[in-house]
Order: structure tokens, then sequence, then C-alpha cells
């Protein structure tokens, strides 16, 4: 898996603060990680598929959950709902879906994105397959930090 | 003016009729995913749909043409990640009038929403 993979996803992540919430997201270090524990209260998780195979995570506790949606309804929520939840899940699907338009190749089928799925709570654990590396991308931003996490299969 | 938000999430169908809305849009019915939209507008007399593109049931895209195929010539917006330009052309073969790729800033979707109705007008 190449490192550079991470970067549509870091552009996709800051067009969306830009154009949607008004704001920036200033973005850390790129890290590799095989960590199964998931950095935050909520993960989100989206898959894409064709000619590359992989997924994306967003990790985040619920306090930047709470405030990236409210600002998005423009509604202060103060505890996690199905708005943050659904949300948030929103907010991974146009991460993969900006990130898959920047890893097009021209004349190339676009890739498929699986429908998202968000998982929250205060004890969970999400199995990965046992060799699962991952990039690793932290950020920082006024609604507060996240963590987007990628993994790909090498392509054929 | 009677418009149709088709979004499998909640959270941007309430963002989208936020800007009907904004754009003195007000009589708005929502839809949750392709299906439920062809059989809305089968029943129902939409002037202007807005449609998702990936939903469980039935992708926005199939949904398209399954309108087009009832008869309905509303004009038709997709709102919708998939951004490559393959998409485009697949949606606009499919019957859909003008494309909205997520993420939007507001006054982008309230232009190209009044841009189609004044289109559909002409």
């Amino acid at each position: 898996m190449k490192a550079e993979l991470v970067n549509p996803f870091i552009e996709s992540v800051q067009e969306i603060f830009k154009t949607m919430l008004g704001s920036e997201a200033k973005r850390g270090k790129v890290e590799i990680t095989d960590s199964h524990d998931s950095p935050g209260e909520l993960v989100a998780l989206i898959g894409i598929s064709g000619r590359a195979t992989g997924t994306c995570a967003l990790s985040l506790p619920a306090s930047t959950a709470l405030k990236i949606i409210g600002q998005l309804m423009s509604t202060e929520y103060t505890e996690m709902n199905d708005d943050v939840t659904d949300g948030i899940a929103e907010v991974v699907n146009m991460v993969g879906g900006g990130a898959k338009a920047k890893m097009n190749v021209d004349g190339a089928k676009p890739m498929d994105l699986s429908l998202p799925t968000v998982v929250s709570g205060d004890n969970y654990n999400v199995k990965y397959p046992t060799k699962t590396i991952w990039l690793e991308v932290p950020f920082e931003s006024s609604h507060g930090p996240f963590v987007i996490r990628i993994t790909f299969e090498d392509e054929k | 003016m009677k418009a149709l938000v088709v979004d499998d999430s909640a959270v941007m169908r309430k963002v989208i009729i936020g800007a009907l809305n904004r754009a003195d849009i007000t009589d708005v019915d929502q839809a949750a995913d392709g299906n439920e939209s062809v059989t809305m507008c089968k029943d129902g007399d939409y002037d202007l749909v807005l449609m998702d593109w990936n939903m469980p049931n039935m992708l926005g895209i199939d949904a398209v043409r399954a309108i087009r195929e009832l008869g309905k010539s509303m004009p038709i917006i997709m709102v919708t990640t998939e951004a490559e330009k393959g998409r485009i052309v697949e949606a606009l073969k499919a019957g859909a009038q003008n494309y909205i790729i997520k993420p939007f800033e507001p006054a982008t979707i309230i232009e190209k929403i009044q841009a189609t109705i004044e289109s559909a007008n002409a």
C-alpha cells in the first residue's frame, strides 16, 4: 500500500470542512499502524471497491461529532442521537466519494462506494482482518480532533 | 412548486430541504431510497426531484431511469458524492438535468436549483 494513497482522503476531508462547515481541518503527521483499537467513541466506515479495494475509517470523540453535525444542522446537540450518527455516516460517505474521484484514472470505470456504517458506544471493538495495516492521519479542527484511517489491498 | 428530496441520509435531506426553503420552495416531500422515490413519483405530481446516487433498495441512477419510464418529465438533479465524469455522463443519459457534487456550498445548490428550474421553464 503506497503512502500517497492517503492524499486524496486528506484533500477530501479538507474540502468538506471548507465547503460545508466553513472551517479548516489541519492534518497532523501520517503514521502507519496495525492497531485494531479505534481512537474515538465513534467510528464511521466506508468501503471502496473496483480498481482499488480498501476501507476508510473516520474515528472521532462524541464531542467532535456533536459539534460537526450541530453546525451542519444549525442545531446544538448535547448528546448522541440518530441525527448525529446519520450525519457522521454522511461525512464519511463524502470523504470516500471525494477521495475515490481524486483516485480515478481518466477513462477507467469509476470505483464503487459501499453504504457507510457507524459504530458507536462506550465499549466496542471493531475486528478487522488480522494483518490489516492502516495509514492514519490525525486532524485538528475548531469542532475538535478526529482521525482518518485507510487501508487498501495492493492493486493487482 | 412541489419538490421531492431523495437521500438515505436524514441529515442530508434536511440540509437540502433547508436550501430549497431558501430558494422559496417550501412544499417538499422526502424519500429515503430509490424505490420509495419511484413510488412517490408514480402517485404524486412533483415539479422537481433531487436524487442521491448510493442508496439501499434502489440506486438513485436506477430510480431516475424508472421515473422516466413512468413518463414523468420533471427536472431531476443528482445530489451525490459520485464525482467522476463518467458518472455525470451516465446520469445525464439516464434523464437527469443537472448534477451537484457533495460536499457543496449552500449557495451552489441554490444556484443550481434555480438554474435547473429556469431551464425547464424556458
